[in-house]
């Protein structure tokens, strides 16, 4: 068959193409895919526990590649070696029909044992180690509690105390002191999720019912991402969270910054003009549209320090004053607290007191600036599919939000630094 | 070869067997749809399980295609959340009970029975029945797709309390639910079945130790299922109890365990996989003997170490669980547990090696894919090891480094070994050859577009890229990965299609193919004509060394000798016995089929008339007998007279 014929030629020649076009892949694309140094990565590690984890898959990847390089070539030399040659070759005489040599197979299953050996001792140090916080740096850790919910994450700190409101709480973003090791309290309030801060620390699970915890430490102050590693329902790819490591002198002003009341805006100055922005949102979003900007992934830590700072010169009070009232009249304050400004909420939802402090929004997924929260408040359903906001906020009470309630919304909670 | 055509197993054979002198009608017909719905044969028990097996392959296939088309780029809107979440569920669940394991199945029932000179199944209505109870299974677990509740949607795993009426107030769970429990019933039948099969059908002279190497693996996936699939029903019934019934196993707000679920899920779980790899291990344990022309190398310690994987498989169920914060102990116990699993394991291939060894390796298409499995499986394996290292799956547990590392096994594995199967068996059950040619195409296509898709895998999963997310952004390293592997599951994809095209092709037109095509070394080759006759073996063999057939071609005059006694001592018995057909099967399986309709939708009067048709039709089925005829092929298989009464 020429068909057949032609065919053949080309899968010889194919095969050479195909390891050209291999190559043009490896060497032409992207190198963040081969080097693996994303924000999630788990080899471009900067904690301890993180470390201790990579170690000990570097151990099983050199032993098994060792093995497999070994075993690799025995047996594509036997495939070369003992292949029928020619037609003739295939009828020759069947060879020799052994059944196989006990010795060969105890030398290979002890070789097997003793390779085991080698990554079976760093496993276990490791397991010690990474399991809690080590004795001699008991003292000098610092404890935070993290929930999972449907589809966001609640830290709370219970070493600050808030006179007359208990611990401090935050939302999606977890601040931790650098250099000092974290004790992370794990707990599912619904279904179960897990804490994942890849460049940290490995996960571990928040179930419902059961008391977990994991504990990391950042080497230095940086901005790290994490996500949801547990499949949790329709919005469990957009469950996501940050953890920002700060040096002590930054980690106590956030600390003083956050056990504050929600601010209160001064009237501005005269000359200061506030910035004509809330006219220029977008409304077209796609529905799974990225939701940050580059500028922000130039220094997230910079960009994080950035967002603390309120912006009182651009200001626009009498908006912010709106944006307030709305809160209260469309019932956003009885899920979310704002430690200050109203009474209401709980602490099943996301607590707002400093959400403009936060440099994300809806879980960890939009960057937070006027336009995403724009986008958020307007549409909700859209960017978090299932979302409590929606269902049972929106939807149950039937909330309406024209463009200058969002623009109001967003105004306000810009300005809870 | 004039009986090749007539063979009953094609549906083209003529003659009847005589009418059962009981008072209940017994179906007769050898030809049609009826004779398809009450079979008893398991050859073509098995060409059901294998076609639907294959059909359900393509499904699930089709949901991995747009899985991956949703990931093709980041922030992509192919699909919506709960559309995508919906694939993945039904892309694993579908693959592992409805592709997988059938496939398996489907080679067990005709494949086993002929590799053990018998000339059918212990208790061929049962077998029936497991067929007809695993396609209402499955068409319970895919009858979402066209109602309103939708297809199931909270991941193969389905881990609690996801699965509870609160997070998941539509029937989808109950389908899953349902669907499992009737597939986990079809699969603990079959496997009794073989069980009996293998300890109590074996033709004389053939010992345990001289079983091959596929029927030893079958034996242990059948003990696998009855031991592993009651702790999935447990927790089945529990989930479903706490949906229809209001209990409180994983309910939270009662003082419910959901981690309960997982330890009972996974207790079945882990097994689940050596069910799916073992069949796989058993097929290149005979492809690789055959086309390398010499005995399996170390088959003692090839059974022992099949046995001693099956048995550490219900030891390490917890590596699935390290991130659930066991404690540093339990956590110790199952990693080091995990790890001892490589040794048999690595025996296995250390012995494939050995057989390849000093062979005269025939590279025909089987062959490929069984050389193909091996390096895959290797691959996976090693990954594997990896995972057992407890702190370092800490970061690559339900990222998609362990998605590369179980499709690495599971394709690489499974898939290749169950297709090669095909290739090898093709000629066996249908007497026609595939085109080496357009079989090597398919099987190199194959193998590039799934090392394509699956291999940047690893390097996104290590790139923290958690797996089961409909959309990931594009400034996490993620975009070339995903674009890669998109691309190679078209190629994948399109290799598939060309197995398939090329399979149905030579099953309509193919070469045809002689008796003992590949020079094979097994009993199951050792049947007068292809595909095999309706009684398997004119007369039964008596077996004299492992590999049976091959000494039978070798010691020709001292075989025909022994079978001319053996046929003449049958022949005085009053002819082979062959089971009657029955419909019985299919109706209490019917009824299985609406009474979980009954229970998926609270409805006691369905339920009742479902349990009712499976009551009667278990009721029928043991009061009609197990009766049957018996017919008188000469010694070359040629069936001599239309067969008298019982």
């Amino acid at each position: 068959m020429r068909l057949t014929s032609l065919l053949t030629t080309l899968a010889r020649r194919g095969r050479i193409l195909l390891a050209l076009g291999g190559l043009a892949l490896l060497t032409g694309c992207n190198l963040d895919f081969w080097t693996m140094k994303g924000h999630q990565s788990t080899i471009a590690v900067d904690g301890p526990v993180a470390k201790s984890q990579l170690n000990v898959f570097l151990v099983t990847c050199w032993v098994t590649l060792v093995i497999f390089i070994i075993v690799g070539s025995v047996l594509a030399y036997a495939t070369y070696k003992f292949r029928a040659r020619s037609e003739a070759d295939e009828q020759a005489v069947p060879p020799e029909q052994g059944h196989g040599n006990p010795l060969i197979e105890l030398g290979l299953i002890g070789a097997s044992v003793l390779a085991l050996v080698i990554i079976a001792v760093p496993t276990l140090k490791s397991i010690t180690y990474t399991a809690d916080v080590p004795a001699e740096e008991k003292a000098n850790a610092y404890e935070v509690n993290a929930y999972g919910y449907q589809w966001w994450f609640k830290f709370e700190y219970p070493a600050e105390q808030i006179a007359g409101s208990g611990q401090l709480v935050s939302a999606n973003e977890l601040v931790i002191p650098a250099g000092r090791p974290v004790h992370i309290n794990l707990r599912g309030m619904d279904v179960i999720h897990s804490f994942w801060v890849p460049k940290l620390a490995g996960k571990v699970d928040m179930i419902p019912n059961r008391g977990n915890f994991l504990w990391l430490k950042a080497d230095a102050p940086g901005y790290f991402w994490g996500q949801c590693a547990e499949y949790c329902g329709d919005s469990h790819a957009v469950m996501r969270f940050r953890v920002i490591a700060l040096g002590p002198k930054d980690f106590n002003n956030w600390l003083n910054a956050q056990t504050a009341p929600a601010r209160e805006v001064a009237k501005v100055a005269s000359t200061d003009q506030p910035k004509a922005q809330f006219a220029a949102y977008r409304s077209d979003w796609k529905r799974n549209e990225a939701g940050w900007s580059p500028q922000f992934e130039l220094n997230p830590l910079e960009s994080w320090k950035a967002h603390q700072e309120p912006d009182a010169k651009h200001e626009d009070t009498a908006l912010i004053a709106k944006g307030r009232a709305l809160f209260q009249s469309k019932t956003c304050f009885s899920c979310h607290v704002v430690r200050g400004h109203m009474v209401g909420g709980s602490g099943a939802y996301p607590e707002l007191t400093h959400v403009g402090a936060r440099t994300t929004i809806a879980g960890g997924l939009l960057e937070n600036n006027a336009e995403q929260l724009a986008r958020w408040i307007s549409h909700p359903d859209v960017v978090k599919p299932g979302n409590k906001m929606y269902v049972n906020g929106y939807l149950a009470n039937n909330i309406k939000l024209t463009p200058d309630d969002v623009s109001a919304l967003v105004a306000y909670l810009s300005s809870l630094k | 070869m004039e009986a090749t055509a007539k063979s009953h197993f094609t549906g083209k054979e003529e003659h009847a067997p005589a009418t059962p002198s009981f008072a209940f009608w017994r179906p007769t017909a050898k030809t049609g749809l009826m004779s398809w719905l009450t079979t008893v044969d398991h050859k073509k028990i098995g060409f059901l399980y294998g076609s639907f097996a294959l059909f359900f392959f393509l499904v699930g296939g089709c949901e991995a295609l747009l899985i991956r088309l949703q990931l093709i780029v980041p922030n992509n809107t192919l699909l919506t959340a709960p559309q995508y979440n919906t694939m993945f569920t039904m892309h694993g669940t579908t693959m592992i009970f409805l592709a997988v394991m059938p496939l398996g199945a489907a080679f067990f029932n005709f494949i086993m029975p002929l590799q053990i000179g018998a000339r059918d199944v212990a208790f061929p209505r049962l077998n029936a029945f497991s067929l007809w109870t695993f396609v209402a299974g499955a068409i319970i677990l895919n009858v979402g797709w066209f109602l309103p509740d939708g297809p199931p949607d909270a991941s193969w795993v389905g881990y609690a309390p996801l699965t509870s009426k609160l997070y998941n107030p539509t029937h989808a769970t109950d389908f899953w639910i349902l669907g499992l429990q009737l597939l986990g019933v079809a699969s603990i039948a079959a496997a009794l079945n073989f069980i009996v099969t293998i300890i109590n059908l074996r033709a004389p002279g053939m010992t345990m130790m001289r079983l091959p190497v596929f029927t030893w693996m079958t034996l242990i996936t059948s003990f696998l299922i009855i031991l592993s699939f009651p702790a999935i029903t447990i927790a089945l019934v529990e989930v479903m109890f706490d949906r229809q019934f209001g209990t409180n196993f994983f309910e939270v707000s009662n003082g419910g365990m959901p981690i309960l679920w997982q330890h009972l899920f996974w207790i079945f779980g882990h097994p689940e996989v050596y069910i799916l790899i073992l069949p796989a291990m058993g097929i290149v344990s005979e492809i690789l003997p055959t086309f390398a022309r010499k005995p399996l190398f170390g088959y003692p310690i090839v059974v022992f170490s099949g046995a001693s994987i099956g048995f550490l498989g219900f030891t390490v169920w917890s590596h699935h669980m390290f991130t659930t914060g066991m404690g540093t102990v339990a956590t110790a116990a199952f990693s080091l547990a995990t790890m001892t699993i490589a040794v048999p394991t690595g025996v296995k291939i250390f012995n494939w090696i050995g057989t390849l060894w000093g062979g005269h390796l025939k590279m025909r298409t089987p062959m490929m894919f069984a050389l193909g499995f091996i390096w895959m499986f290797m691959i996976g394996g090693f990954s594997g090891v990896m995972h057992s290292a407890a702190p370092a799956d800490a970061q690559q547990q339900d990222s998609y480094f362990v998605v590369a590392h179980f499709h690495y096994v599971l394709i690489g594995g499974s898939i290749f070994a169950l297709l090669g199967g095909i290739h090898y068996w093709f000629p066996l059950m249908f007497g026609r050859r595939v085109s080496e040619f357009w079989g090597k195409l398919s099987f190199w296509v194959i193998f590039i577009g799934f090392n394509v898709t699956f291999f940047p895998m690893h390097f996104l999963g290590l790139n923290g890229m958690p797996r089961r997310t409909f959309t990931y952004d594009g400034n996490m390293g993620w975009n070339v990965g995903n674009m890669i592997a998109t691309i190679g599951a078209l190629i994948l994809g399109t290799g598939i299609a060309i197995y398939f095209v090329v399979v149905i092709y030579t099953y309509l037109k193919g070469e045809k193919a002689g008796r003992d095509t590949w020079d094979a070394r097994t009993l199951e080759w050792s049947v007068p004509t292809n595909p095999p006759p309706e009684y398997n073996f004119a007369v039964i063999p008596t077996v004299h060394a492992r590999d049976a057939f091959w000494y039978e071609k070798h010691h020709q005059s001292e075989i025909e000798q022994e079978k001319a006694a053996h046929h003449q001592a049958e022949a005085a018995h009053g002819g082979i016995h062959m089971p009657f057909q029955s419909i019985y099967p299919l109706v209490a399986s019917t009824g299985a089929l609406i009474g979980a309709f009954g229970a998926i939708y609270h409805n006691l009067i369905v339920a009742l008339i479902g349990g009712s048709l499976l009551f009667i039709g278990i009721y029928l089925w043991s009061l009609e007998g197990a009766e049957g005829y018996h017919i008188h092929p000469d010694e070359e298989g040629h069936d001599a007279t239309p067969a008298p009464k019982h």
